[in-house]
């Protein structure tokens, strides 16, 4: 299916444009996958730690931004990696 | 019916008869833009010819207002502090504390802790002065410039110093080297270099465990810079393309329409959010690598 795809690609002229654009989308997109994954996570984990021990709230939270920034950077590394390859 | 909800509906009637004018107007037809080119929004045109490298664009005036603007506000909070503070005193000590409780103080001993808090706390407020001027728009676009009375005008656009590589690539090398620097008077060269790797290894899995450590030593120097880089600059990015950008690529007016609400969000988002938020990770990193330098364990 892949190959088909590709080989179909391939044959057109503009087959560097079609490549530019499967990077942006795989690092925009495909990358968004893996950040949301983490996020939904942490987030899913605080809400669980919190409402076990309501006590260590304060706690929680710093480490909760620290880990959200964290894992949401992964996701620009994919854009920033597809905006390359689309512009330059 | 409450009265904020009829707002809302009201706002929302709104919204949907502007799609539904322009679309009429204008009809729902893509025409390609060729002459729009989104990168240009963050090239950098050479304003005043300095020798060398040292010409002035609006990269070197967004770091240069960033840091007057830093240090000026501080200095000027400090020189007029109050036993009864107000509330600018007030924001600034809760500042104060953040950075000295919670980056510093949580990852480092005291007397390191004394030592590097003002470092920490001006690269916190030199990065965070630096996202939020970002989000203000000002005249810098001299890509696309506006006639006015026969003058050219730079258009408004939104850009932030740390939106380009090489501000979070020099604060990372600061940190990189400060950490070393540290970690070598601390233990000497070669004690640091052998507490690299993990206590309990020994034989075999030394040597690939210390090229493997001294990697992601390095590693750190690109994940430091590129995580504030690409956090603002996907910023920027995403402002642009909602509010306007995508409707002009596209030659889609109703696009523009409909996008706005989005945009106007994550103008929000990026401002309430990602640049405090950056700025925090940046210092805190800073502080778990420079206290994890010193420290006994690895």
């Amino acid at each position: 299916m892949l190959s088909t795809i590709l080989s179909v690609l391939a044959a057109t002229d503009d087959g560097a444009d079609a490549g530019k654009a499967i990077a942006l989308g795989v690092g925009g997109g495909l990358g968004a996958v893996g950040a949301g994954v983490g996020i939904g996570i942490i987030f899913g984990k605080v809400i669980e730690s919190v409402t076990r021990q309501p006590e260590m709230r304060d706690e929680i939270t710093g480490i909760q931004w620290l880990g959200f920034a964290l894992t949401e950077a992964c996701f620009f590394y994919g854009l920033v990696a597809g905006l390359i390859a689309f512009f330059l | 019916m409450s009265r904020g909800r009829k707002i809302g509906l009201a706002i929302f009637g709104i919204y949907l008869l502007a799609i539904t004018v322009v679309v009429i107007i204008f009809g729902f037809k893509r025409i390609d833009n060729e002459e729009f080119k989104p990168q240009n929004e963050f090239k950098l045109h050479t304003w005043i010819d300095l020798p060398g490298p040292l010409d002035i664009n609006k990269g070197v005036m967004y770091v240069i207002i960033a840091g007057i603007l830093a240090t000026l506000s501080m200095v000027y909070i400090a020189r007029r502090m109050q036993a009864r503070p107000n509330r600018t005193q007030t924001a600034v000590e809760t500042i104060y504390a953040f950075v000295r409780d919670d980056i510093t103080g949580g990852s480092m001993d005291d007397k390191m802790a004394r030592k590097w808090f003002p470092f920490l706390c001006t690269l916190f407020l030199f990065i965070w002065f630096s996202n939020l001027i970002g989000y203000i728009p000002l005249p810098t676009n001299s890509e696309e410039t506006v006639n006015i009375a026969g003058l050219e005008v730079p258009a408004f656009a939104i850009y932030a110093a740390t939106a380009n590589i090489s501000i979070p690539l020099v604060l990372a090398l600061i940190v990189f080297v400060s950490y070393t620097v540290e970690g070598f008077r601390a233990k000497g060269v070669i004690g640091y270099f052998k507490s690299l790797v993990p206590e309990g290894v020994s034989g075999a899995g030394v040597v690939p465990l210390f090229i493997l450590e001294l990697v992601s030593n390095l590693m750190r120097l690109l994940s430091l810079s590129v995580r504030l880089f690409a956090n603002i600059l996907a910023g920027h990015l995403i402002i642009l393309f909602m509010s306007g950008g995508l409707a002009v690529l596209l030659g889609l007016e109703a696009l523009g329409v409909f996008l706005l609400p989005a945009g106007v969000a994550l103008f929000l988002f990026e401002l309430g959010l990602v640049a405090t938020l950056q700025a925090f990770i940046f210092a805190t990193l800073s502080a778990i690598y420079l206290g994890g330098a010193v420290a006994e364990h690895h």
